[in-house]
Parts: C-alpha cells; structure tokens; sequence
C-alpha cells in the first residue's frame, strides 16, 4: 500500500484501488488532489488491468475544500495553476487504456462529481447523493465537469445540474445516465470489484487496452481517423492470434 | 450466393444466405461490396431490411479463416462498406432473429433500426478469443448506449438476450419471432424514403415506437 495525504492506494487481484482518505468528508484539499508524477507511478505499478477510486467511509468526495481553495490560491495566477493540475490529473484518468469504475457512496459533490466523470463507469450506493454546487458560491465547475456531464447526460439536465445546482439521487442519476449501476448501500466496492474481474481477469492487458484506445479515439479523432486506428488495432490482435495458435499447434 | 438479395414493391431484402448460421466468410465480404456499390444506384429503393435465411441472423465471422487472413487493407474496406450503408438516405432496417453475434451485430449496429426476437441472442464475443470487435461495434454501441456499457461488454464478451439488448438500446423493439418479418415490413412502407442517420431519436420516436405500441 501507498499513502499520500489525503489519498492511499493498493493493488487487489491486478486491479488498482485508490482511496480517498480524509474522512468523513473526503474534501478535495487542492483540486490535483493526487500529484501527477505520484499517480503515474501508481498505475505504472506491474500490470493493472483496471482501476476503481472511492471515498474512505461513507462518503466519496465532498469535493474541493473552498475556504482553503480560496486562502491559498491568491492572485489569478496561481488558482489556475492549482486548477490545472487538477484538470491534467482527471485527464490523465479519463484517457488511462484500462477500464476506471468511481463507487460513489453518499455524498459526490463539486470536485467529487468531477472524477466520476473522468472515470468509465460510475457504480452509486442507493443513499448516493450528486451534484455541482459551485453556482450557489457564485463559482461553476473547473476541472473539465461544464464540458464532461452534457457529454454523458446531455444539454438540458446538465445545464439543470450547473446553473441550478441540484442535488441528484441516485435514482434520478440512473434515469439520466449519469450512473451506470445503482447497489445497495453497504455493497458498492464488492460489486465495483466483482464488475471489474469480469470484464478483465481472462482478458490479456493488450486486448483491454486496444478496446479501451479504440473507445478514446472515438473521442478524441475524426470518425475515418477512428476507423483506420480500430482496424489496425484489430489486426494487431489478430496477426499476435494467429501467431499463438501456430506456435501452440506446433 | 452468400447474400441472397431481392427487391419486392420498392424493398430490398438483403438475406444472409449460409444457413444454418450464415457466417460472414471474406466471400461475404467480397458479394457485400459489389451488392452496396449496386444499392447506391438502383432506382426507386426505398428501404432495406437485413435479415438472415434460417433460424438465426448470423454468428458473424469465420474466425479461422480470418486469423488465416490478416489483411489491413480489406479490414479497413469492410468496416467503410458498414459506414457506407450507415450513409443511405434510404432506411435500412436489420431484423433480428436467433443468434446475432460479432461481426453480424455489428452489420446489425450499421443499420438505423433493429427489430428483435424475444428468443434472439446478441453479443460482442471477440474478447474471448483475445480479439476485438473490429468493425466499428464498440464505437456504435458506445453510442446508443453510452461508453460504460461499451466497455463493459466488449470486455466481458458476453452474450446476452433480446430483452437485455432492448434496455441498453441496442435493439429498438422485441417481439415474437414470427413478428420480426412483418413487422420490419410495416417499418420499411411507412418510414420516410430519405432519412439521416443523424436524426434517428426522431424516426424511432415517431414512427417505430407508436407502430409497436
């Protein structure tokens, strides 16, 4: 196990956890709440085949500490430093080429809602709470959420969540697609867990991440772009294939 | 023929015809081509229901012959035939019965409406035989039912049924398996002649929703 301050992280089964450890709460003390160089060496860590982030105790993440936020940022400069840090961080976990599940128990607010949107599948306790409440600090969401969340629930409840700042229970995140699964409430890790060894512990590290780079470049190229990148990634698997079974018939 | 293809009162029916489970051999390939270069042009087209001779739609690719035959360059082409089809301004419908997996759901994904069995078996199994779904599947199912799901059954290679595919939006109405025939017919007489792909949310909510109902 590995621990910063406000964050700890271990390794189960080729699967990766990351916990975020300032109880209850779990407040966000700068928005790079995990320092890039020391996050790359986490998951660069053997070979994880996936990785799951949640809260110590009954919460995920609270989201940014603001009066601290507002203390230490001083001139203009500075705060976007700080929140680019942050912003390289949750990009960083949104592009990683292995499958990243947030389990969001209770409360997943501001800075907390912003990586569970930089993360692929988001897992909710029934008690889990969502929301962006900068707007009522006269703020918005900086870490990338104003363009992440109409991306997964499109324009007119996003524009709901960051300019009316409503709370949304897990009920209501599910009907929107904003979460993917909703467990009972003392079960959401177990099921993350059990979700995540499904998908990976038969899989090769190359075939998860070939489908995961194909996914990304649907995000990031043009769709022809996208489609030559898929084939050639196919075809790499299937030549390596073709390549395993001669050898084991020989 | 591996693809049967017939037009009747202006609908093209485009019948998977290597029964009993209509794999998608590279000479499938090779008939599938020359059909869409000849879809393109034919006059008075207006609709194409996909559906497969049998029982079953298809269990998509050979995959020993595929292995055998590791070609880029026709890869490539296979997946621009499937956008091609995507492209017609005619409605293309797939109409889904028994197993549908692999290379054949996403011929399916391709399509602008899937109508499904009851009993109909759908997946992207590649991941079990260390592959991917490597014509455009993953990108199309990220996109009718979001990127989680995407992952989540690419990756677990699992089948899974008609009802299960319904939920995720992957197929637009599941009835019984004598139904599915009929029902794309009705689909292909009464949907607009020129359509764009961009606009299906509004065909499936005013035309094959209310038709189902």
């Amino acid at each position: 196990m590995s621990q910063i301050d406000f964050a700890t992280f271990e390794i189960l089964n080729e699967v990766g956890i990351i916990t975020l450890d300032l109880p209850p709460g779990n407040y966000l003390p700068i928005p790079g709440f995990i320092p890039l160089k020391i996050f790359k060496q986490w998951i660069g860590s053997d070979h994880l085949k996936g990785l799951i982030i949640r809260g110590r105790g009954k919460n995920f993440s609270a989201g940014g500490n603001l009066e601290q936020l507002f203390k230490e940022s001083g001139p203009p400069d500075t705060m976007q430093c700080l929140m680019n840090e942050g912003i390289e961080l949750l990009n960083c976990i949104q592009n990683l080429e292995i499958p990243v599940i947030s389990v969001i128990s209770g409360v997943c607010f501001g800075g907390g809602l912003e990586i569970a949107l930089a993360s692929h599948i988001r897992v909710a306790s029934e008690n889990a709470l969502l929301a962006f409440p900068e707007v009522s600090h006269n703020l918005m969401p900086g870490m990338g959420g104003t363009v992440r969340l109409p991306g997964v629930i499109g324009w007119s409840y996003a524009v709901n969540m960051i300019l009316g700042g409503d709370i949304i229970n897990a009920k209501a995140g599910k009907e929107m697609g904003l979460i993917d699964y909703i467990v009972p409430k003392d079960q959401p890790f177990t099921f993350a867990l059990n979700l995540m060894q499904k998908m990976t512990r038969d899989r090769p590290l190359k075939v998860i991440k070939s489908i995961m780079k194909s996914l990304k470049n649907a995000r990031t190229l043009s769709p022809e772009a996208a489609m030559a990148e898929e084939t050639k990634l196919f075809c790499k698997l299937a030549a390596d294939e073709a390549e395993r079974r001669k050898t084991e018939e020989a | 023929m591996m693809i049967h293809w017939m037009i009747e009162g202006g609908i093209g029916h485009l019948k998977l015809n290597q029964p009993p489970s209509n794999t998608m051999t590279m000479d499938f390939f090779r008939e599938m081509r020359d059909l869409v270069n000849k879809i393109k042009y034919a006059p008075g087209l207006k609709a194409i229901i996909i559906h497969g001779h049998g029982r079953h739609f298809s269990s998509g690719a050979d995959i020993n012959e595929l292995l055998d035959n590791v070609d880029e360059q026709a890869m490539l082409e296979n997946h621009r035939l499937f956008a091609q089809m995507e492209q017609f301004k005619i409605p293309v419908i797939s109409a889904i019965r028994g197993v549908c997996i692999g290379s054949a759901f996403e011929l399916a994904l391709f399509s602008h409406f899937r109508i499904c069995s009851e009993d109909a078996v759908l997946g992207l199994p590649e991941s079990n035989f260390n592959l991917m779904p490597g014509i455009g599947g993953i990108q199309r199912v990220a996109r009718l039912a979001g990127s989680a799901k995407a992952i989540e059954i690419t990756l677990r290679g699992n089948t899974f049924p008609a009802e299960d595919a319904l939920k995720m939006g992957l197929v637009d109405v599941v009835v019984p398996k004598g139904e599915v025939l009929p029902l794309a017919l009705i689909f292909a007489r009464e949907l607009p002649e020129n359509i764009d792909i961009e606009y299906r949310a509004f065909y499936l909510h005013k035309y094959i929703k209310p038709l189902n109902a």
